[in-house]
């Protein structure tokens, strides 16, 4: 069942809704995000996940960071 | 025989005791408002105006006549053909956003009719109520036989019957404002703050971009418009005079609070259309000039004139004067198929003067539109290639004024979320967070659109979702006005100076 996230990319106007699975890493749900603003935002490399003010580690899973429906997450410039 | 001099001063202020039943029950609470007085605190309320109802049908007469004459002159299906692209489209937002919003004010004000707690409050609101009749019935006239010209103008009629996410905030906010208010709420959020903060002196500053645009039809409208605003306007400030001495800070709650919804809305309506729908060479100042010149400082006059404080959130709201209506333009371009008209992308002219006059945050504004010119660029012009530089991932609401969350700055989104009585709310903004824990039973069982596609209430799939929820077809949902064919696209050609 995927989990409906706000994600906020820096440099976007805008907030998306992003649906991942409790599998996926830090990383992927990142990449999603910079996939779903590429209109608006040119992709980085070095980003990181900011979830409840704290940088995330790139290689956990969103179940494992303690993701809920309906929470926000930011992807800033790392 | 009485002279009208004798005989008005009688009519208007007609009031007097109940013998067989209680004035709470004639002016019960919850329609009339909060603070319930006896009428002996309301019985000085005055209004400069003084009209008669004969006084009252000559005028409207004489103005429905200009109306015409100018329509019969210059508003022919020719005459629009003749206006920039852009333009066209910001008479599309109008067009749709007004007749009905208009209409809201015609309940709201025959509430005031019946529930005003003064004769010449109730005789004045009475005549609101006529003009606001009016404000809908012209829009309706002038723009939808622009149909035939091109079917986006459907929406003059359409846009408040559709659950388009633009029209679920704009009646999120004209319900609250107008249909389901008390009569002092009413005439303290629609005449003192909507109307005399923002759109009586909106109307004239509408009406000077029209004239620049050589949109006369759409000038004497508005201007027709704000002459009636301009008088019952009037019931507002003795309504916040009389409440003032009684319970000040349900005074300041209300202009807070409605200050920051009218802001909102305001700043995309004419946001838009000074910064970006309007030709560059045309543009008789910015959007924030305007704010500056016309609403602000008049504005703070009127609350000092009151014994009223600034807003608490006044510096967010100078801050947001910079970049909220570039981040939602920006935005809505990029969702342009959710929407019943069609967006231009600011080229190289428009953003230097963008950034002449937003210094502050245009850097991260144009780096936005540099990508979106590179997707064009990279895909090429055609109205083929619309949905390759449009979004395919849904964008999000907020749970108070129902527009996107795209407040705040590209670096910073201000976006909050709320756990409420065990539900999750989110807030694009600190102000529309505070409103709603101000009144949380009002607000809290409303679902924003994106909320609606998470319970399969609306069509989670972008194609379905235009089509079967917001009410759009291909021929009426927005587009790029140019379809990316942009002179200053093109790629220059390397031996062009040879």
């Amino acid at each position: 069942m995927p989990i409906p996230l706000y994600g906020f990319l820096q440099g976007d106007t805008v907030g998306l809704l992003i649906l991942a699975e409790e599998g996926d890493t830090i990383q992927s749900l990142a990449r999603k995000l910079q996939d779903a603003a590429s209109l608006r935002v040119a992709s980085r490399d070095r980003v990181q996940v900011v979830y409840n003010d704290k940088a995330m580690d790139p290689a956990i899973t969103i179940a494992q960071a303690g993701f809920q429906a309906l929470d926000r997450f930011d992807v800033i410039s790392g | 025989m009485l002279s009208r001099e004798e005989w008005l001063p009688l009519a208007r202020k007609l009031d007097w005791d109940y013998s067989y039943v209680r004035e709470e029950d004639v002016f019960p609470e919850v329609m009339s408002g909060h603070p319930w007085l006896p009428h002996a605190e309301w019985k000085d309320w005055e209004e400069s105006f003084k009209t008669s109802y004969r006084e009252y049908v000559d005028n409207q007469y004489e103005k429905d006549m200009a109306v015409q004459a100018v329509r019969d002159a210059v508003g022919r299906i020719e005459n629009v053909q003749k206006l920039a692209a852009p333009w066209l489209n910001c008479l599309k937002v109008h067009a749709a956003a007004l007749p009905l919003a208009e209409f809201t004010g015609v309940i709201g004000n025959l509430r005031g009719a019946r529930f005003g707690r003064d004769s010449a409050w109730r005789t004045m609101a009475t005549f609101g109520a006529l003009d606001e009749y009016r404000h809908t019935q012209i829009p309706l006239l002038l723009f939808h036989p622009l149909v035939r010209l091109d079917s986006q103008f459907d929406w003059a009629h359409k846009f408040y019957h559709t659950n388009n996410w633009f029209s679920v905030a704009a009646r999120h906010f004209f319900d609250e404002l107008t249909v389901g208010q008390n009569a002092i709420e009413f005439h303290i959020a629609t005449n003192f703050v909507f109307e005399t903060g923002f759109t009586n002196l909106q109307f004239v500053g509408l009406a000077s971009l029209a004239h620049e645009s050589n949109d006369h039809m759409f000038e004497r409208m508005v201007t027709s418009i704000q002459t009636d605003e301009a008088r019952h306007a009037q019931i507002g400030p003795p309504v916040v005079a009389t409440v003032m001495k009684h319970d000040p800070e349900y005074v300041q709650y209300l202009v807070d609070k409605w200050f920051w919804r009218n802001w909102r809305m305001f700043s995309i309506l004419t946001g838009f259309s000074i910064d970006y729908l309007t030709a560059l060479e045309q543009r008789p100042y910015s959007f924030k000039e305007f704010m500056e010149e016309w609403i602000i400082d008049q504005f703070l006059r009127t609350l000092d004139e009151y014994g009223l404080k600034k807003p608490w959130y006044w510096d967010i709201l100078m801050d947001e004067l910079d970049i909220y209506h570039h981040m939602i333009y920006a935005s809505a371009y990029s969702y342009r198929a959710t929407l019943w008209f069609n967006f231009v992308v600011p080229g190289p002219a428009e953003r230097k003067w963008l950034r002449q006059k937003y210094p502050k945050y245009w850097d991260d504004m144009d780096a936005v539109w540099e990508q979106v010119s590179k997707r064009w660029r990279t895909v090429g012009p055609g109205a083929a290639n619309e949905f390759a530089v449009h979004g395919a991932v849904m964008p999000t609401f907020c749970d108070l004024c129902q527009l996107p969350l795209s407040a705040g700055t590209p670096r910073k989104n201000t976006a909050r979320v709320l756990v409420h009585e065990g539900r999750k709310y989110i807030f694009c903004s600190e102000p529309c967070q505070w409103i709603f824990l101000h009144e949380p039973a009002r607000y809290a069982s409303h679902k924003d659109v994106l909320k609606r596609v998470l319970s399969g209430e609306a069509p989670n799939q972008l194609p379905n979702l235009l089509t079967e929820y917001f009410n759009l077809t291909p021929d009426t949902w927005g587009k790029d006005a140019y379809s990316g064919n942009y002179d200053w696209l093109r790629p220059v050609a390397k031996n062009s100076a040879a």
